[in-house]
């Protein structure tokens, strides 16, 4: 069942084996320096709205420096490691929101369904419906059989009902936590409980952990724990230098804070802290070989550096949290959570066809069938950089061949018609059947920073050009199609004293302004077929958007005492976070930090999910289309536009719009040594 | 002339026209200028070299005492040992230097440099009728010899003491070095490298080693030959793993929270032109010279591992050094900043004659009091560790910033290695700070 446990990472062990034998095991008289530095950590965090502790994270962070004798050949020779481990308690304290004890038995209004059941039954909405009695038929939910149901099963579900297997416990309802479905968009159900005690719903190899690995995240079978660990050596040669940096370890590319646009190596880890954890400690370190040539001045740069990188470790997607996690970015954890589930075991999703009914899908025909995620002898990331200094303007021009560390949800899967009791197997075009993979993608890209006199600021620009990424689209038949995006940054850091304030410190104001452009966007009002639609249908990203970010920090009391406020504003999204936060440094040991994270704005927005489409001719053909005899009920047809926040309107409100009722309060406290 | 005019830079000086004359010296004015205790000593009514300076005769000495310290040995805050005055002889290099280029060397109308190549660039006596005295003085400090062509200072501690209390607040490990890419006089490659396309003049690089939440974090600092360019400066953030551009136009805010400016590295670290600079007359003051070796030193803030030992602090607070203190002939030089924004509304430097380092600053705020006081120790090259013996520098070796309004200081022990073993220009460059990024 566990991808995990076989896959491990082929290419990884010899090598970090014989680093940390290195580091830990050579005789001291070769060693000319060792370092060795760390620190303890408590943070918790409470959320607002009900939800009470999100993290109770004790860290115990060990870093390893240790020099080496050179010889003649290399110049510098040195090994370095970081070693981590965390306990999170709040799979033991608030275990029933967030660990075993977690979700419940979950039911939804579903008024039109005693009568729609009753017209299916014998085509008069106005006899009783086929319910016992002891059933309230204005709710429908999932309730351990023998007992029907008040959803309606669809002909393929066998017997009427889902199956044993599929227990109407330990449930929530994806995206409950942003809305209350008021738009009268589709409800599903995910299983929020750690997959050894509710495998439901659990991906494998991609989001399948167990209580411990989520109690304790760096102790899993990709060695965690051993966050960085690598060898340096240096080699002159030719009037400059080669530097090699060989093991787990963070590259970065990029100049920016908070999102990446360059910075795109690593994969990371969303599950600490969504987008707001500093991403050295949310980066995910991967082998990589890391080869550069130090060439130094030459010609008119006053610095001049060659880099190409090679990813040795099996592949990683960003960790964006999976189902019943506190922090699940964009909820997408929940959602494939409850779509994996649906496929697996068939599920109750409500307002579909429409609002106010539900029926129950058979396994096999809607959701998400399993994660292809990449094997290292498939194909590996590599990338070059060139890098220096001209004039006083640093720059780079930047290459990356390498697989995308986001999901991409490929529809045309061979499935079930929901709709008949047969076994297809078979594409069914503009069906809700997906397996989640990892496109291949091609970054190019260029950055510089240089400084303006006139305006007292450093300037930091990125610009990036990716290829080959994938995107929801509701007019393709697999549902996703390929768009080359553009994104870019400016970020402007301006230290200013505002005498009032603090006479002998300046403040750091640092805006950034970052820009995405799908290039190959689709958004019209028409389907496929040329039907126009009730609401847009295309691609559910936007096709240009907008962020921005602010950091307004002081500093008092020789800079042991750091107030802050970062903000973040998502314009297409309409929504916003503000967090003030205050750091105090007790003294050279001790460290504590409060901060106050408050989000606002649009929060959930709706976009076309694809109830009106026909991928099940002719059951799912629209009424007025069928009543019109149009032969369109006859053949697929793309997504008519009936919209609701579930289930991609998350792509749409961001990361920021889905995390607005996420307003925490934290507390860190950390001892250095 | 008794000992004749060496260089006359009059026909050098055919096409600037902008520029002024470079001003003919002499062999007299170098021994002055270098060696000025030859044959001289300096003297002040009432001192004796050995004697103690306390509270009860601050008011005696005041004149030989900088206006800080003169008030704080008045407040009791400290005794000032003395001891005889004793030459600092900069490196014969240096001198050669200054006697092979100086005739040539004069000053623009923007108030910088013409076919300035290296050494001292205006070794004649500063003359009080002359309005760009100020200005050549602070040239001579500028392209002076405080850190030779290339200096290692590792372990360099900075520590935030709260005047009031003696509490140690905060305690940074440094790694500094300096670099002079060009007016090179001592190390190889002379007087220049030659691949600088840059046009760098000075390269400082600087990495803090403790406490762990500073730990890696790098500093590089390019000063340019075209004084009027201003620096470039990046910042390798160890939390963030990469290498940020600092708004190097910011040179006034305290660095890592510490008492000092950027502005203030080394006594002053800004562009000559960002000032006005004004010769306020010759002194004799005493100023912290010394013999590391004789002084009573500590093992603190850590045993090294070469057995060197730090200047122990002593005093209010800590912030002071324990060290003898001589008389000796400094220059008088006001800065006043051409920014009317910028938070200091003078400087007043006293230049020690034979170094032309800062031995003592005392800054001002824009009301007009007094700010922080900052005197640089000085150590004999000979008197310190072997690797500086026959140097010619005088040795930065101790230092405090005083703010007397916050009551708070920071001092800096230094231990000084004058060494070209590894700078070298790869070592200033952007991509080494990644290099030696963790």
């Amino acid at each position: 069942m566990n991808h995990k446990t076989t896959r491990q990472f082929t290419a990884m062990p010899p090598g970090l084996i014989f680093l940390v034998a290195m580091l830990l095991l050579v005789p001291s008289s070769y060693a000319e320096d060792a370092e060795i530095r760390g620190f303890v950590e408590n943070a918790t965090f409470f959320r607002d709205h009900g939800v009470g502790l999100t993290k109770s994270k004790s860290t115990l962070q060990v870093e390893l420096g240790k020099a080496f004798d050179s010889g003649d050949f290399f110049s510098e020779v040195s090994v370095h490691g970081i070693f981590r481990g965390s306990y999170d308690a709040v799979y033991d304290f608030n275990d029933d929101t967030f660990g075993e004890n977690s979700g419940r038995s979950v039911s939804f209004p579903a008024p039109g369904n005693p009568s729609f059941f009753s017209f299916l039954v014998d085509g008069n909405p106005t006899d009783p419906p086929p319910f016992p009695p002891s059933t309230n038929p204005v709710y429908a939910g999932i309730f351990p059989p023998p007992v029907l149901t008040g959803a309606i099963p669809l002909p393929g579900v066998p017997g009427g009902n889902i199956g044993a297997g599929n227990p109407n416990e330990g449930l929530g309802l994806v995206g409950e936590d942003v809305h209350h479905f008021e738009d009268g968009s589709v409800v599903l159900a995910y299983p929020t409980r750690p997959c050894d005690f509710d495998g439901r719903g659990c991906i494998d190899g991609y989001m399948d952990d167990d209580l411990n690995e989520l109690r304790f995240a760096e102790f899993n079978s990709r060695w965690d724990f051993m966050r960085e660990l690598y060898l340096d050596a240096a080699l002159p040669a030719g009037g400059g230098e080669f530097g090699f940096r060989i093991g787990r370890q963070q590259i970065v590319w990029g100049r920016t804070d908070l999102f990446r646009v360059l910075d795109v190596i690593n994969p990371v880890d969303f599950a600490r802290q969504n987008i707001y954890d500093e991403l050295e400690d949310a980066r995910i370190p991967m082998g990589i070989f890391n080869l550069e040539y130090r060439a130094g001045a030459k010609g008119p740069f006053e610095d001049l550096n060659f880099q190409g990188i090679w990813k040795f470790e099996d592949f990683r997607p960003n960790n964006l949290g999976q189902g019943g996690e506190p922090y699940a970015i964009l909820g997408a954890g929940n959602f494939f959570r409850a779509m994996k589930n649906c496929w697996d075991n068939g599920c109750t999703v409500w307002n579909f066809p429409a609002s106010g009914l539900a029926v129950e899908f058979p396994k096999h025909s809607l959701g998400i069938r399993q994660a292809n995620v990449p094997e290292f002898s498939d194909e590996q990331d590599y990338g070059f950089r060139m890098e220096g200094v001209v004039h006083g303007v640093g720059f780079s021009l930047n290459y990356l061949r390498y697989t995308s560390q986001m999901p991409s949800l490929r529809g045309g899967i061979d499935a079930d018609n929901p709709f008949t009791p047969q076994t297809e197997s078979q594409f069914f075009p503009y069906a809700l059947a997906f397996d989640i993979d990892f496109p291949r993608l091609t970054l190019v890209g260029a950055s510089a920073d240089f400084y303006v006199e006139a305006l007292k600021s450093a300037f930091r620009v990125e610009v990036a050009h990716t290829s080959g990424e994938e995107f929801p689209n509701t007019l393709e038949e697999r549902l996703f199609s390929e768009s080359d995006v553009l994104r870019w940054v400016i970020g402007i850091d301006r230290p200013t004293f505002i005498p009032f304030l603090n006479k002998t410190r300046a403040f750091l104001l640092s805006l950034q302004v970052f820009g995405q452009h799908l290039l190959d966007h689709e958004l019209q009002n028409v389907n496929a077929q040329g039907v126009p639609t009730l609401g847009p249908v295309g691609m559910v990203d936007w096709k240009n958007n907008y962020l921005m970010t602010f950091l307004f920090q002081g500093n008092y009391l020789n800079d042991r005492l750091t107030p802050q406020i970062l903000t973040a504003y998502d314009f297409e999204a309409g929504s916003g976070t503000v967090s003030p936060s205050i750091d105090w440094k007790i003294d050279n040991n001790w460290q504590l930090t409060a901060a106050i994270n408050f989000k606002y704005g649009d929060g959930a927005l709706g976009f076309d999910d694809n109830r009106a489409a026909n991928p099940y001719p002719p059951f799912t053909c629209a009424p007025p289309i069928a009543a019109s005899g149009s032969p369109l009920c006859g053949i697929p047809y793309s997504s008519l536009g009936v919209s609701g926040f579930e289930p991609i309107g998350r792509f749409r409100a961001g990361p920021i719009g889905m995390a607005i009722n996420e307003d925490e309060y934290q507390l860190t406290l950390r001892y250095r040594f | 002339m008794k000992h004749g005019i060496f260089v006359i830079l009059i026909a050098g000086m055919v096409g600037f026209a902008h520029s002024a004359a470079a001003d003919p010296f002499t062999e007299e004015d170098l021994n002055t200028s270098f060696y000025p205790y030859k044959g001289w000593t300096p003297t002040a009514e009432g001192y004796t070299p050995g004697m103690v300076i306390d509270q009860s005769n601050a008011d005696q000495f005041q004149g030989i005492l900088d206006e800080g310290l003169y008030r704080f040995v008045k407040d009791g805050w400290v005794t000032v040992r003395t001891a005889a005055t004793t030459d600092f002889p900069l490196s014969d290099d240096y001198v050669a230097a200054t006697r092979q280029y100086a005739g040539e060397v004069a000053l623009n109308e923007n108030g910088t440099l013409n076919n300035f190549v290296a050494g001292r660039a205006f070794p004649q006596e500063p003359q009080a009728n002359d309005p760009q005295a100020g200005q050549k003085l602070v040239w001579d400090y500028q392209y002076g010899f405080n850190s030779g062509d290339s200096e290692t200072i590792y372990p360099f501690w900075w520590t935030f003491r709260n005047v009031k209390t003696g509490k140690v607040e905060r305690q940074l490990k440094f790694e500094w070095h300096f670099l002079n890419f060009t007016h090179r006089v001592t190390f190889d490659p002379k007087p220049a490298y030659e691949n600088n396309p840059g046009e760098i003049y000075r390269g400082i690089y600087g990495l803090v080693k403790e406490p762990f939440d500073l730990a890696n974090t790098q500093i590089l600092i390019h000063r340019y030959q075209d004084d009027t360019k201003r620096d470039d400066a990046w910042l390798y953030v160890g939390f963030q793993r990469r290498v940020r551009r600092l708004a190097a136009g910011q040179i006034t805010d305290a660095f890592l929270g510490s008492d000092l400016m950027i502005e203030d590295f080394e006594g002053y670290n800004g562009r000559v032109t960002d000032y006005n600079w004004e010769y306020a007359g010759t002194r004799n003051l005493l100023l912290p010279f010394y013999y590391h070796n004789d002084m009573e030193l500590a093992s603190v803030p850590e045993n090294d591992p070469d057995g060197y030992k730090f200047v122990e602090v002593e005093g209010q607070g800590g912030c002071f050094p324990k060290v003898t203190y001589q008389l000796r002939k400094s220059f008088t030089l006001v800065g006043t900043p051409k920014d009317p924004n910028h938070p200091i509304g003078k400087r007043i430097i006293n230049l020690d004659s034979q170094t032309m380092t800062m031995a003592s600053l005392v800054t001002y705020d824009r009301k007009g009091d007094m700010w922080k006081w900052f005197p640089i120790g000085k150590a004999h090259s000979d008197h310190h560790l072997p690797v500086n013996q026959g140097k010619g520098v005088a040795l930065d070796d101790y230092a405090v910033v005083l703010d007397v309004q916050a009551n708070h200081c920071t001092t800096l022990q230094f231990k000084s290695q004058v060494t070209d073993d590894v700078n070298q220009p790869d070592q200033f460059s952007v991509q080494n700070l990644r290099k030696e990024g963790h």
